[in-house]
């Protein structure tokens, strides 16, 4: 008996083998991120999902670290907007405890390519074209035309985000536009492996592609959020790529469609004061409404820019205009307002009025809900003007750019009279004003070849006169690039 | 698999059941110790490997022949031999000793002696474990072994170390050996396991010792065996010990004067002002010291503007300038001299068929900065029975609930120690107003605490008002056991299942105040996570064991599964009610979405293994081992094997009568091992997060996968000897080569293609290395004793072959990973950076070589001449001379190996043992020599920064100031000068390091010093942990890094001082 007893018992121990044994055993499935064929099997039944990849580029605009850094300068498209912004000069880091955007506002970074700032705005971009990449070629790859509406849609929306990197890139990273020179790498296809550098032509003839083909794509498109890019978004790309390839009138045309088309309204003289922490501000043509949900905190373009957040601009790391470009706004007009007026105060000429949580309890926002624009219909009446005047419609120039300045002053008769430069530095000046602190200020200065000069507020380079083409203006390609790419050294 | 495998059991029992072998004569007996009768004793027959143990009685049964020799051996005691004569019972009473060479050494899935095992194996016993102050026994093992490097990265009570075994077995895969306790592999939290149960600590490094647990024997094996119970006697021990923890190891030397660090301040802004062209440097400097390009004008402490507070001439204050304030010392606030207790009881015993142990600890480890404790309640029941003759049964089981306190220790502005170590002196701890006098604090009490608005050094934060208001704790409840029934078929056959594991619950509440700091916007916040682990392995295992002639033979296959599986779930909540209180309901807002994600894998095993002896003087030993991982998407398979041999020279006829040769065993092996861990759960495939973007789902690409990810795979070959000489000297020296190959390796790529890297299997890495463990038993006599242990390694590591670049299908020539470059033919921590060349003497400006090819021969470095990096233009231009210049461009200057690594020629430790009738001392050092690491601590301290942004070294007094000045040290300009201490030869230090890791002084009484008293035993001692530690600069710790470097927010190891008593019932 007890000899069957042991052996019964074995057995059943053996038996639970089969507990492990099971095929699915060493079968495990990840939970926190997931898989490819998780996400497409779930879209099965889910078709939501689908969406889901492109709303990831959108996504990586404006998370923490998509520049592959813990920097609390990496926060996406809103943080390169200030590298550029400090770099042309219009914004000033006037006081400086911490040390963000230091290297930067001293061209130390620009200048070397061990500094990490070039890496983060290189691998930022680069991550946007995989992205985009990838959903192209889920889509069924470049020269595919859809079927279905919604599937141009995604298409357009993933081209022209494409574009929109690529371009970015070619302005950040090439010192004065010349289609002749090999500036960066291309990659259409997510398989690619590294790339030798393209020219600029090739690059801008890839742009142009994307963005043409995107706005045809984008035709019926009716976005239902406003981080979405559309159609008009799409051209207004193409405006800017043309008016640095220097085709004014493809640009005066296509933002001529977007000013009478798109149905954007300009941001009235209250709004300037007012208005950018909404997305629903109808002068808005891009941007991103924020929620709590994005978990957005100290790493932000608030928790840079705005006094009453719990922000750099409050704590210690002031950004303001540029003393000397502060100065040249004439009184009357509303946009002076937006910056502290008071020289006794260390705030001195910090944009209170302009970028504010509405609370206003110094240092207050501690997790972010105020909103991030991108882009504003204002910018399409500015470069509409600078490109007509660029291309001899002076008269077209002037009626637009007197339609904006309506909004922001009471007489704007001064416009009348200016022609050829002058009308030229107008319009410049004018972008600068308007859209400062928006990280446009470094795209028009490279499209006006400016030579800047540095207000007396500036932490460093104060007087000098330093041009768009100087090698201190652009990023260097990142040591990590160089080290790991074979074919750029 | 399952099928096939089943066939193969059924072969191998048929097989088995025909080997059974009549009989000889029976002996049996009982053996005992000085407590009475002795369980698990081996009972060998010599030159044989016949062999039983004793049971729970002490009692054994062996059949033998008249004329054989019967050898009783058992851990930690002397062996004794006894001549099978007539007598049909032989009783042996054994006494203890330590170093034995017939020792029984637990190995993997069985037992074995010290003399017949083929592999590497070091067992470090409790008397050795139980001289440290420790929590856990990871650091216990601290300088004990050789080749095994215990890196105590924390000195947070309850740390557990990583532990390196044979060097560094992979390139990004998993280095950290595997624990196994009582058998089953543990990956639970090891500081919950108390140290003061553990029996014996066994190390496994070759390939014999580990390829038995193929998967995960790479990188060694560390064997944990708890205490069991002895038949026939049941003993109470308690055991107390109460002593101090300390910081007493040096930190790096600091401006400890707020007017020093003001003068060198100042010098910086009156460079900066000659380098960036002022007017007026002086005026420059003076205007500035307090302002945008200086100090926030509120912590100007003086009684005088920015303006007076230096004399130009001098560089230095002003006289008849005065303080309004002393600013505090951050160090008196935010350190403590803490205390360590530590009670523990045991009860064990048995009867005639059963066995017990059973213990208790609490353990209160307070540490040196405040409020960061360890604290555990532990208990442990282990019960071994005879249920019935066929069946044995073992009970173990282990409970500890411990509670963490690590406040002020995140790696950021939280780190006390990154205040302490970095704050200008003339920051205070406390807010001061506008007369410089305290502020009372209404709500906690005290003074207020200065948050630091505007202070340009860790604004907004106060890491030590955190520590005092926040909360960083963890508890967490944890659970191993095993249950196992041996069922014995017949003498020689059995069958073994056990199934055991490790479960935890923890959480962790991350709580902040709503008063002060970062949570005060969101009146509090806290963010909770709760952690559920278990993990299990199920084994089941046929052993056949038998004897006959000379011939001895053990034979066991196996199947093995192991399930892995931890669940976690995050929340976020802000708006507290009562601030003291860390329950969820007692937050309003919910601030960020919860998160929670289950990680998991699982393995699955089939092996066996044969052991054959001749004569007892030649080993053989096999294994053969399968295993499946989840890890891996299309190929999860892996097969090991390993062979060994040793052969006892000494038991030959020609080496016994060797005046001076005692003992003599040469042994080899080769092997392969694998490793699959360390590349994350999912590897294999392309991993998205999903989040809200909208009302819609937002995906983003998060890992790029690689589904024909892999086993790595080790071989390893070991040639050894155990030696003694003249009964003085014990030892064993084992030289091997371990060739590491489909590397798991994260790849970098050019960041272009939209991912910076990507891990696959490929190149190729060698680790080889000698090793030596020498006991000198100087003076060995009954009451007076003294020897001295030694044991080192050294280590080569190299890369023998590079992975594929898909970019252009070659080998990559250089993957630079931050100081480190990984080519072929260098090792894994060969430094490839830039050389620093000193600093000018005519402008103070810092200089770095930078290397050209000087092709039109001018001697002088022309544009596009400069070398960026020496392993590419080797690789391209082979042969070519190169001519060096200095540069004062960082980004100019060459990188390239310099010669240097970080890994020591010889590393080790060494113990002082000496025993004086009733006393007892030993002393334990730990040393390294021939290394470098890069002291990153130092680096921070000799920055060029803007005034008020970091404290400097005091080597900063040796800075350049004036042109003609030589130095090493450039010339501050307040942060205009950039790249002074960025990553160069500059803080490459050698890492040489003498530690005196241990030492105990302790006095024994037995039973007869205490008659009549029913005390059997008491011993008294003090004991000392971390005492000093000498390295090429104070406060650079080579020890808490694997590459020796030291780190920002390095949490040195603690000194403590014990007082101990130990009672025996």
């Amino acid at each position: 008996m007890k000899k069957i007893f042991k052996y019964i018992l074995a057995l059943l121990f053996l038996g639970g083998m089969g507990w492990s044994c099971t095929e699915d055993f060493l079968e495990v499935y990840p939970t926190e991120f997931l898989s490819a064929e998780q996400l497409e099997a779930a879209s099965a039944n889910n078709p939501d999902l689908l969406a889901g990849s492109l709303n990831g580029i959108y996504t990586l605009m404006f998370e923490a670290g998509t520049g592959g850094t813990d920097g609390h300068d990496d926060f996406g498209q809103k943080g390169y907007d200030i590298y550029g912004d400090m770099l042309c000069g219009d914004m000033a880091l006037s006081v400086s405890t911490y040390g963000w955007y230091r290297t930067i506002t001293q061209f130390q970074a620009t200048t070397d390519f061990t500094f990490q700032d070039n890496y983060q705005i290189w691998r930022y971009y680069y991550r946007i074209v995989r992205s985009a990449n990838l959903v192209i070629d889920a889509s069924g790859g470049n020269d595919v035309v859809p079927e279905l509406e919604e599937n141009k849609h995604i298409l357009g929306q993933a081209k022209a985000l494409r574009a929109y990197a690529y371009f970015y890139l070619a302005q950040y990273f090439q010192e004065a536009y010349d289609p002749s020179e090999a500036i960066l790498p291309i990659y259409t296809n997510p398989t690619d492996p590294n790339q030798p550098k393209s020219t600029a032509g090739e690059v801008y003839t890839l742009i142009e592609k994307d963005l043409t083909d995107a706005i045809g794509l984008l035709e019926t498109f009716s976005r239902t959020q406003k981080n979405q890019v559309n159609k008009s978004v799409a051209q207004a790309f193409l405006a800017y790529t043309y008016a640095v390839t220097g085709e004014y009138g493809k640009a005066k045309d296509l933002t001529a469609d977007i000013i009478n088309n798109g149905g954007y309204t300009l941001m009235s003289a209250e709004e300037v004061l007012g208005g950018f922490t909404d997305i629903n501000t109808p002068g808005w043509m891009w941007g991103h409404d924020v929620v709590l949900d994005n978990g957005l905190d100290l790493i932000s373009w608030w928790g840079q820019m705005d006094v009453y957040t719990y922000s750099y601009a409050w704590a210690g790391d002031y950004k303001a205009i540029d003393a000397d470009l502060f100065a040249a706004i004439p009184a009357n007009d509303v946009r002076k307002k937006q910056f502290l007026n008071n020289p006794n105060s260390g705030r001195y000429l910090q944009p209170i009025n302009k970028f504010y949580d509405l609370d206003r309890v110094i240092g207050g926002q501690r997790n972010i809900e105020t909103d991030y624009v991108y882009m504003r219909v204002a910018e399409m009446y500015l470069l509409h003007a600078e490109t007509a005047a660029k291309s001899g419609d002076e008269g077209s120039a002037k009626t637009v750019l007197k339609r904006l300045l309506d909004e922001r002053m009471d007489d704007t008769s001064f416009v009348d009279g200016l022609s050829g430069q002058a009308l030229l530095n107008e319009i410049y000046f004018q972008t600068r004003i308007e859209l400062w602190g928006e990280g446009k200020s470094y795209l028009a200065m490279k499209r006006n070849k400016a030579v800047t000069k540095r207000g007396p507020n500036h932490y460093s380079n104060v007087g000098e006169s330093i041009s768009y083409d100087d090698d201190r203006m652009t990023f260097e390609i990142p040591q990590l690039e160089i080290q790991n790419n074979p074919f750029i050294d | 698999m399952r099928t096939k495998f089943n066939g193969i059991l059924t072969l191998l029992l048929a097989f088995m059941v025909q080997m059974t072998f009549a009989q000889e004569r029976t002996i049996s007996g009982t053996v005992s110790d000085e407590t009475g009768p002795l369980p698990g004793v081996s009972v060998l027959i010599d030159g044989t490997t016949r062999g039983t143990e004793t049971n729970f009685d002490g009692q054994y049964t062996i059949s033998a022949n008249v004329g054989e020799v019967l050898r009783f051996s058992f851990l930690g005691m002397t062996t004794v031999t006894r001549t099978v004569g007539t007598d049909a019972v032989i009783n042996v009473t054994l006494a203890n000793d330590a170093n034995t060479l017939d020792e029984v050494v637990i190995v993997g899935y069985g037992s074995s002696t010290k003399k017949s095992f083929t592999g590497s194996v070091k067992t470090v016993n409790s008397e050795i474990l139980e001289m440290k102050a420790v929590s856990n026994i990871a650091q216990a093992l601290t300088g004990e072994v050789a080749g095994v490097t215990v890196i105590n990265t924390s000195g947070q009570p309850g740390t557990v170390p990583t532990i390196r075994v044979r060097g560094f077995g992979s390139v990004n895969g998993n280095r950290d050996p595997l624990y196994v306790i009582d058998g089953i592999p543990f990956s639970g939290a090891l500081n919950t396991i108390n140290p003061q149960d553990i029996e014996s600590t066994t190390v496994l490094k070759d390939a014999t010792a580990t390829a038995i647990y193929g998967a995960r024997g790479a990188n060694g094996v560390i064997l944990i065996n708890t205490k069991r119970g002895r038949s026939g006697t049941s003993t109470i021990e308690v055991d107390v010990k109460s002593g101090v923890n300390m910081s007493l190891l040096e930190r790096h030397s600091r401006i400890k004067s707020p007017e020093e660090y003001m003068e060198i301040g100042w010098n910086g802004l009156y460079n900066q002002g000659v380098v960036t062209g002022a007017t007026d440097p002086v005026e420059y400097a003076n205007n500035n010291l307090f302002g945008g390009r200086g100090i926030d004008p509120k912590y100007n402490m003086w009684n005088v503007d920015g303006a007076d507070l230096i004399n130009p001439d001098t560089g230095l204050i002003n006289s008849g300038v005065s303080r309004k304030y002393d600013p505090e010392n951050w160090e008196d606030y935010g350190f403590q001299n803490s205390f360590r207790s530590e009670l523990n009881l045991n009860l064990s015993g048995g009867t005639e068929k059963s066995n017990y142990f059973a213990s208790i600890g609490y353990l209160d480890d307070q540490g040196a900065i405040i409020n960061s404790n360890f604290d555990r309640i532990s208990a442990r029941l282990n019960v071994n029975s005879e249920v019935k003759p066929w069946l044995d049964a073992i009970f173990n089981m282990g409970y500890a609930r411990t509670e963490t306190n690590n406040n002020g220790q995140s790696n950021d502005s939280g780190s006390i120690f990154w205040f302490t170590d970095n704050i200008p002196p003339i920051f205070p701890l406390f807010e001061r107003d506008e007369n410089g006098d305290f502020i009372p604090e209404p709500i906690f009490g005290g003074n207020t605490y200065d948050y630091g608005v505007g202070r340009s050094f860790g604004a907004l934060t106060n890491s030590i008002a955190d520590a005092h208001y926040d909360r960083s704790r963890t508890d967490r409840n944890s659970i191993d056991g095993k249950v196992a029934l041996n069922i014995n078929f017949t003498e020689h056959f059995s069958f073994e299942n056990s199934f055991g594991g490790q479960y935890y619950s923890s959480i962790y509440n991350n709580l902040n105040n709503p008063f002060y700091g970062s949570a005060a916007g969101t009146t509090g916040s806290i963010w909770k996570r709760h952690e559920e682990f278990t993990t299990y392995t199920l084994l089941n295992l046929l052993r056949y064991k038998n004897d006959w002639g000379n011939h001895s033979f053990e034979a066991l296959a196996a199947h093995e599964a192991t399930n892995w599986l931890r669940k976690r779930s995050d929340v976020f909540k802000t708006k507290i009610v009562d601030p003291n209180l860390d329950d969820l309901t007692n937050f309003i807002v919910v601030s960020s979405p919860p998160q929670g994600y289950t990680d998991e894998w699982s393995l699955e095993s089939y092996f066996g293994q044969v052991n054959y002896d001749l004569s007892d003087k030649y080993f053989l030993s096999a294994s053969l081992r399968t295993d499946g991982s989840s890890r891996f998407v299309n190929d999860k398979w892996g097969t090991f094997y390993s062979v060994g041999a040793s052969w006892i020279v000494t038991e030959e006829n020609f080496a016994k009568d060797s005046g001076f040769l005692n003992y003599l065993k040469v042994k080899g092996s080769y092997g392969t091992v694998g490793e699959q861990a360390g590349v994350g759960f999912y590897p294999g495939y392309y991993l998205y997060e999903t989040t809200l973007l909208g009302d819609g789902y937002s995906t983003t690409e998060q890992v790029i996968g690689n589904a024909d990810l892999t086993w790595e795979t080790s071989t390893m070959f070991q040639t050894g000897v155990d030696f003694t000489l003249w009964n003085f000297l014990d030892g064993a020296i084992d030289y091997y080569i371990k060739d590491t190959d489909d590397l798991l390796f994260d790849r970098r790529v050019g960041p272009s293609v939209g991912y910076a890297l990507v891990t696959v299997n490929d190149g190729a890495l060698r680790n080889s290395g000698l090793e030596f463990d020498l006991n000198f038993k100087i003076i060995n006599k009954q009451d007076y004793k003294f020897n001295f242990t030694v044991n080192g390694a050294f280590l080569t590591n190299e890369l023998t072959k590079m992975p594929i670049d898909p970019a252009t299908g070659e080998e990559k020539l250089i993957d630079i990973a931050g100081t480190f470059g990984r080519s072929k033919g260098h090792s894994l921590y060969d430094f490839y950076i830039r050389e620093w060349a000193g600093v000018d003497p005519a402008d103070g400006a810092a200089m770095w070589y930078q290397y050209y090819n000087d092709e039109n021969g001018n001697g002088v470095l022309d544009s596009g001449e400069g070398i960026p990096s020496m392993a590419e233009f080797e690789d391209e231009n082979p042969d070519t001379e190169v001519s060096k210049t200095t540069t004062k461009t960082y980004a100019n200057a060459t990188q390239k190996y310099v010669n240097k690594s970080a890994i020591p020629t010889v590393s080790g430790g060494f113990r002082l043992n000496a025993q004086i009738k009733k006393f007892d001392f030993s002393a334990q050092f730990i040393y390294s020599y021939g290394g470098y690491g890069f002291d990153g601590n130092y680096q921070d301290l000799m920055d060029n920064d803007q005034i008020g942004n970091n404290n400097w070294h005091t080597d900063m007094r040796n800075r350049w100031q004036q042109p003609g000045d030589i130095t090493n040290i450039p010339r501050l300009d307040n942060g205009t000068s950039t790249n002074y201490v960025s990553a160069s030869t500059r803080f490459l230090t050698k890492t040489d390091y003498l530690a005196f890791n241990n030492f105990r002084v302790g006095f024994t009484l037995g039973e007869r010093d205490l008659p009549n008293s029913g005390i059997d035993n008491v011993n008294i001692w003090v004991s000392g942990d971390n005492l000093f530690l000498m390295s090429e600069r104070d406060g650079f710790n080579p020890t808490q890094r694997e590459s020796g470097a030291s780190e920002r927010y390095a949490y040195a190891p603690l000194t403590n001082f014990s007082l101990g008593l130990r009672v025996k019932f």
